[in-house]
């Protein structure tokens, strides 16, 4: 099976090759240089058109295949907002279903340029078309190499079935052997007289060593010690939940998004140095980026699905948004207050502090134990930074008042403030 | 026998050991473990960003009813079309007091919200880009596609492109606050002189 979905492999790869030769020497007759065209289309176009797929601008391959007048065509990619302005009724079309957002004026290409980069797109989208029926066969070969659930099931069924079968041939094979002996008589009663002498004896070594005082308290020394100590550990790990790494609702890969995109923290978690929670993203900021990447994973589908978006329209459905339902995994218990901007914004701690390696982490984990002893440690040991913080800076004027011997009402402590009695 | 018996002591010992240091050890990664009084963890009162049964959608954090304003929030009465931008771009100034402190603040957040694309000198060469996301223009020599240079982009027409996005940029209105947003501008300008 493996052997053949190599040869397909093979003769696909090949096919395709032979293919994008003969669009490439087909290409060469038409009016623009393709490969000029290729460096264009790059630095120019990529960012708001794919040629396969609706982005910003429209799908360029069907558009611009469609399309047969060049000459409007280089119109369109040097100044769209001419042919706009001079309401070109084929331009308005596009300006409007596009919801009105303009195209940059690209005056820097010549005629030639946009004839290149026309001559490209045409290209590639016909090297796409031959490439696709063809795809398919290397596309299955993935399924073929692991081995599916069904498989391994069926592996389990025959082997427990094997066992099942071997029991009962074996109880078979002693029935009949009994029968037998029974015909024959007198060797049946010879082993039973063994069979029944050996568990005498093994209750006879347990009675020993039962009655045997010391070896009995050993046995109670070591279960107190064996017990006592994980009752021990037990005790101290009880509420602390350190490792707990649940399975989320996504596969989010924490290294890949902060360690090497290198995207911060706050970009995501950015209640992190304003509020009381870190809060996690609305997935608005996961499609500022996933509009336009990896648009092809099932993972980044889940991402879709949940709020309703169709990849094809690039349009939302309301009705059809759900919230994800992540798992929390760094939880207080309700009688301990933590602020996240008092840690970040005033404190300065990186997250990494408390949060452990996270842009390392492919699924996140508990890296602190968040106990009371962990936090009092740190609050021991922490040099407090008063510089450019108001509340610090009223502090320190009120020593200067005691030391000069003034007196020290409430209302120089914020006593005064709404809060303290408004809360 | 005595001399039996230490061997047998000693090998019972050793089990005891190992069964604790197993018993011990062997803990689920996807279970939080053992816990005392577990409803003070499963809290009474709902958190933000967990779900609630008491509102249709699940979510405990509901948006405000449409039209609310927050106290002393300012809106932002221009629609995102090429004709709010362009009328935001000649109306809105900032009012933010250009100070040094804004200036780093808003450097910060710039770092933190637009290099992964725009890059740490605004020249469209961030990390993500470099990884396959289509590259915004330079700020200082690259061509806005809603016609003019980059560098000739007046604040209102910044703050609308901050607020409502543009292209492949989305909207960053949920995660910069209003005052934020103006402090990623102050920044800006400042990228689009280099």
């Amino acid at each position: 099976m493996r052997s053949f979905s190599l040869i397909l492999k093979q003769f696909s790869r090949s096919f395709v090759l032979v293919a994008s030769f003969a669009i490439c020497g087909l290409s060469a007759y038409a009016q623009g240089d393709a490969a000029k065209g290729e460096a264009l289309f790059k630095t120019k176009c990529t960012t708001c058109h794919k040629i396969d797929q609706r982005v910003i601008g429209p799908a360029l391959g069907t558009v611009v295949t469609s399309e047969t007048d060049d000459k409007w065509l280089i119109k369109w990619i040097e100044n769209n907002q001419a042919l706009i302005a001079a309401k070109d009724p084929k331009a308005l079309k596009i300006y409007n279903e596009y919801n009105q957002s303009a195209m940059t004026v690209f005056g820097d290409l010549s005629d030639a340029d946009a004839a290149n980069i026309i001559a490209y797109v045409r290209a590639d989208w016909k090297t796409m078309q031959t490439a696709k029926p063809v795809a398919g066969a290397p596309g299955a070969a993935p399924v073929e190499s692991g081995p599916s659930d069904l498989v391994i099931f069926g592996l389990i069924c025959v082997i427990v079935l094997a066992f099942v079968i071997i029991l009962v041939l074996n109880r078979v094979i002693g029935t009949l052997e009994r029968l037998l002996l029974k015909r024959q008589g007198l060797e049946l009663e010879e082993e039973e007289v063994e069979v029944a002498v050996v568990p005498v004896d093994r209750l006879l070594l347990a009675k020993k060593l039962i009655k045997n005082k010391k070896f009995v308290f050993f046995v109670i020394i070591c279960g107190t010690i064996a017990m006592g100590s994980w009752s021990w550990v037990t005790l101290w790990n009880t509420n602390v939940h350190t490792g707990y790494q649940p399975v989320q609702p996504i596969k989010f890969p924490h290294d890949m998004h902060a360690g090497v995109m290198k995207i911060d923290c706050q970009y995501c978690h950015s209640g992190a140095y304003k509020s009381k929670n870190a809060s996690i993203p609305s997935l608005n900021v996961c499609m500022n980026c996933h509009k336009m990447v990896k648009t092809e994973s099932p993972e980044i589908h889940k991402i879709y699905d949940a709020l309703g978006y169709d990849t094809q329209t690039q349009k939302y459905d309301t009705t059809k948004a759900r919230p994800i339902q992540w798992i929390r995994i760094h939880n207080l218990p309700d009688f301990a207050y933590f602020n996240h901007s008092q840690h970040v914004k005033v404190a300065g701690l990186k997250c990494q502090t408390c949060h452990g390696p996270v842009q390392t982490m492919k699924e996140v984990y508990q890296y602190s134990p968040l106990t009371m002893k962990w936090c009092i440690q740190c609050h021991k040991r922490t040099d407090v930074n008063m510089k450019g913080n108001a509340y610090y800076e009223n502090m320190i004027q009120v020593h200067d008042l005691i030391k000069q011997g003034k007196h020290v009402t409430a209302a120089a402590m914020g006593g005064i403030e709404c809060g303290k009695c408004h809360y | 026998m005595l001399a039996m018996n230490k061997i047998k002591i000693l090998g019972i010992t050793v089990i005891v050991i190992a069964a604790t240091v197993v018993i011990t050890s062997c803990k689920d990664k996807r279970n939080t473990g053992w816990e005392y009084a577990p409803n003070m963890y499963e809290h009474i009162a709902y958190d933000p960003d967990q779900a609630n049964p008491n509102f249709k959608d699940g979510q405990t954090a509901q948006k405000p009813p449409a039209g609310t304003i927050p106290v002393g929030f300012k809106t932002f009465d221009y629609p995102n079309t090429k004709d709010g931008y362009e009328l935001a771009g000649t109306e809105v100034k900032t009012t933010l007091p250009q100070t040094q402190q804004n200036f780093a603040d808003g450097q910060i957040l710039f770092e933190h919200f637009c290099s992964p694309c725009h890059g740490m000198t605004g020249e469209g060469d961030g990390l993500v880009v470099a990884h396959g996301f289509p590259a915004p223009p330079s700020y200082s020599k690259g061509q806005s596609s809603r016609g003019g240079a980059m560098k000739d982009l007046s604040d209102g027409k910044i703050y609308h492109t901050i607020t409502f996005g543009v292209n492949a940029m989305g909207s960053y209105a949920s995660q910069l606050a209003p005052e934020e947003r103006w402090k990623v501008i102050m920044y800006v300008h400042h990228l689009q002189t280099l």
